[in-house]
């Protein structure tokens, strides 16, 4: 890659400042701190100078892409620079310079995979995001924490290892050209493939796979989590929408996923894993918008990345916040927290209003895209499914969540406001979530959609719709408030097949394997040594007894003059030289004799 | 800040009454909205999105929470045994 190319690629600056920031902070806490927005702030300058194709390396006969921008790419680096930004601003008190440093290769993995155009790059930084983003998890040093980031780990290397054996297949089908990471034609779709395809569906979160989301974002540290929320799933969203539009598979699973994140929201208690299920739900809209695959479905998808990128981050810092300060997160813990914290209740419930699709948030016009796209399309079963979505998302998330902590009934717990830099950070979230929501704001968004836009959000059939949901839906959670108390219960999803699944194998590995092992052990050791000394002993005598006998013992004579002549060596120094002495004076006496 | 949600939760009578209001307002306002070609048959009944709203919420509510107790539901150290 030319220095040029180098330069250019924002990913570059992320990675140096991930390097450097236990320098930095050395040198002074604040340069670390200033790292922390100066290059987000970089990275937002340069996204809007990139060629459309830059970076080409060959390596061993393959074409390496670090760079290739059109408009699905712009709009996606685009969140992806912003929401650093805010998560530099929201993470800026946090003293650890390695938290710093995974948090930034995380970025970095992900404004890779955005850019990249061939699978070979594309696998590199995808492995990077998992690895990096794991410590995320892990810095929270707890246990359980500890736990989560291995499963997490784990999960994801499966998924990667899959991607990779997509990515060979297609090699090996294809040749050099398979590796371009373009769009993959519908028809003639091979084993590779539904592999890639899975491989990104399990960092989509699709159920089922998708229980490592609300497995480990829940056990992540506060910055960490809102980090997370932003870029694995988006970038796996980003890697459908190139490779996989319209594929119908996408559309039944994203309308199925929609509606199972939602379903567990609504029992869920730890009020972070309520938002990582609505993770799930939401990118339930995107994934089902690119399988329909229709113009306005697929705009509607990156849309609605870019708004859910924002108001999930906004949700994930409010509750965060919260977290930071009571040290709880759970909603039967919390509770009568508007006096003390009233501002992440403020910037909480604009993130749930713009997640529930209310009009002037960002949330209306981009949601509604996708089931308007639906509609379109002739799916009206994929409309019904997105739109009783729409309705536990704003029951679970935009009544259930801020209404349990900030009201209900008062829990003695005592909060304080959150640190400047986490409210500066939520103001941005929370600005972008009101300007995208109308006028300017959206025509901004829409203009950077991957195709033309022909849709007007703010049509009296759709605000009427949507003033109908939204306000019988509070009816609803009126008439059922005491019903949706949340309790201090975990509930079942499909980690248990690893979770419990794991324990089986450590049980066969430590009883029945490990008991076999000894048995065998103990066996080799009583029978089979003393057996194979028996044998030894045998053939010894044999050789020796038999064959050199019968041939004319000459080993048996070497083995004896060898003996011999050992004992001849007494090691002592004084007797070699009294030898040596012998040996002339004999050689001496026989040449005057002879001659 | 706290003051005036303090204020509005000792309204919080008005503000029922207020939202029982809006409820009202949105049935009547789905009567006069310029209505497309219908998706499917729910387009082009009025009141529609109300009844889905409620109905769908409540039979969320209920099934959810029923699957919850009846299955999903487990103690916290539930993995840890």
């Amino acid at each position: 890659m030319t220095s040029n190319a180098l330069l250019m690629h924002p990913a570059t600056w992320f990675i140096l400042a991930a390097v450097s920031m236990p320098v930095l902070k050395r040198i002074h806490p604040m340069l670390m701190k200033l790292a922390l927005v100066l290059v987000p702030a970089l990275s937002i300058f340069l996204i809007y100078h990139l060629p459309e194709s830059f970076g080409v390396v060959n390596w061993m006969g393959f074409d390496l892409i670090f760079g290739r921008v059109d408009k699905l790419t712009f709009i996606f680096l685009n969140v992806f620079t912003i929401m650093s930004l805010i998560g530099g601003f929201y993470s800026m008190h946090v003293e650890e310079s390695g938290h710093h440093t995974a948090a930034f290769l995380y970025v970095a993995g992900s404004l890779g995979v955005t850019l990249c155009g061939d699978y070979l790059t594309l696998f590199a930084f995808w492995e990077l995001m998992a690895f990096a983003s794991t410590f995320l998890v892990w810095y929270r040093k707890r246990k359980k924490s500890i736990e989560a980031g291995f499963r997490y780990l784990l999960v994801h290397t499966a998924g990667g290892l899959i991607l990779l054996g997509g990515i060979f297949l297609r090699y090996q089908n294809v040749g050099v050209e398979g590796l371009a990471f373009e769009q993959i034609a519908r028809d003639g779709v091979t084993m590779a493939d539904y592999l890639i395809m899975a491989g990104f569906m399990l960092n989509a979160a699709v159920p089922p796979i998708h229980a490592w989301l609300p497995d480990a974002y829940p056990e992540a540290t506060v910055v960490g989590a809102v980090f997370m929320c932003a870029f694995t799933t988006k970038t796996a969203v980003y890697v459908l929408a190139r490779a996989f539009p319209g594929f119908e598979i996408l559309a039944i699973m994203g309308a199925v996923m929609a509606i199972y994140g939602v379903a567990y929201a609504v029992i869920e208690n730890d009020a972070r894993r309520i938002l990582a299920y609505h993770i799930v739900s939401q990118v339930g809209y995107m994934v089902c918008g690119i399988g329909i695959g229709t113009a306005m479905a697929l705009n509607g998808a990156c849309a609605h990345a870019y708004a859910h990128i924002l108001y999930k981050a906004l949700l994930f810092m409010g509750v965060g916040a919260v977290l930071e300060m009571t040290g709880k997160s759970k909603l039967n813990e919390l509770g009568g927290l508007w006096r003390t914290m009233p501002m992440a209740l403020i910037f909480t419930v604009i993130g749930g209003i713009s997640i529930s699709g209310f009009p002037l948030t960002s949330g209306f016009i981009s949601k509604s895209m996708i089931i308007a796209g639906a509609g379109e399309a002739h799916h009206p079963v994929l409309l019904v499914m997105l739109t009783l979505a729409a309705v536990g998302t704003f029951l679970s998330v935009g009544i259930k969540l801020p209404y349990f902590i900030w009201f209900g009934k008062d829990s003695g717990v005592k909060g304080k406001g959150a640190h400047w830099n986490m409210n500066v950070a939520m103001f941005i979230a929370a600005f972008f979530c009101i300007f995208l929501g109308f006028g300017s704001g959206t025509e901004w968004l829409y203009s950077m959609l991957p195709f033309e836009v022909n849709y007007q959000p703010y049509n009296s059939y759709h605000l009427s719709e949507t003033f109908q949901l939204l306000g019988f839906t509070a009816l609803g959670f009126y008439l059922m408030v005491k019903k949706l108390t949340p309790e201090d219960h975990l509930s079942l999803d499909v980690d248990w097949f690893y979770r419990k699944g794991a324990r089986v194998f450590m049980w066969v590995a430590r009883k029945p394997v490990a008991s076999v092992n000894n048995w065998t052990d103990n066996a080799y050791r009583t029978v089979g040594t003393r057996l194979s000394m028996a044998l030894a002993r045998l053939f010894n005598w044999f050789d020796k007894a038999g064959i050199d006998y019968t041939i004319d013992g000459s080993a048996r004579q070497v083995v004896e003059s060898g003996n011999r002549l050992r004992q001849v060596q007494t090691g002592q120094i004084q007797q070699y030289i009294g030898s040596a002495v012998v040996a002339v004076f004999v050689i001496l006496a026989a040449v005057m004799l002879l001659v | 800040m706290s003051k005036l949600i303090g204020f509005l939760r000792y309204q919080s009578g008005l503000l029922k009454w207020l939202f029982f209001l809006w409820l009202v307002f949105s049935i009547i306002y789905d009567f006069m909205a310029i209505r497309h070609e219908p998706h499917f048959f729910g387009d082009s009944i009025i009141g529609f999105w109300s009844a889905f709203g409620l109905l769908g919420c409540l039979a969320m509510g209920f099934i959810c929470k029923g699957i919850y107790h009846l299955w999903l539901m487990q103690d916290e150290d539930y993995y840890d045994k």
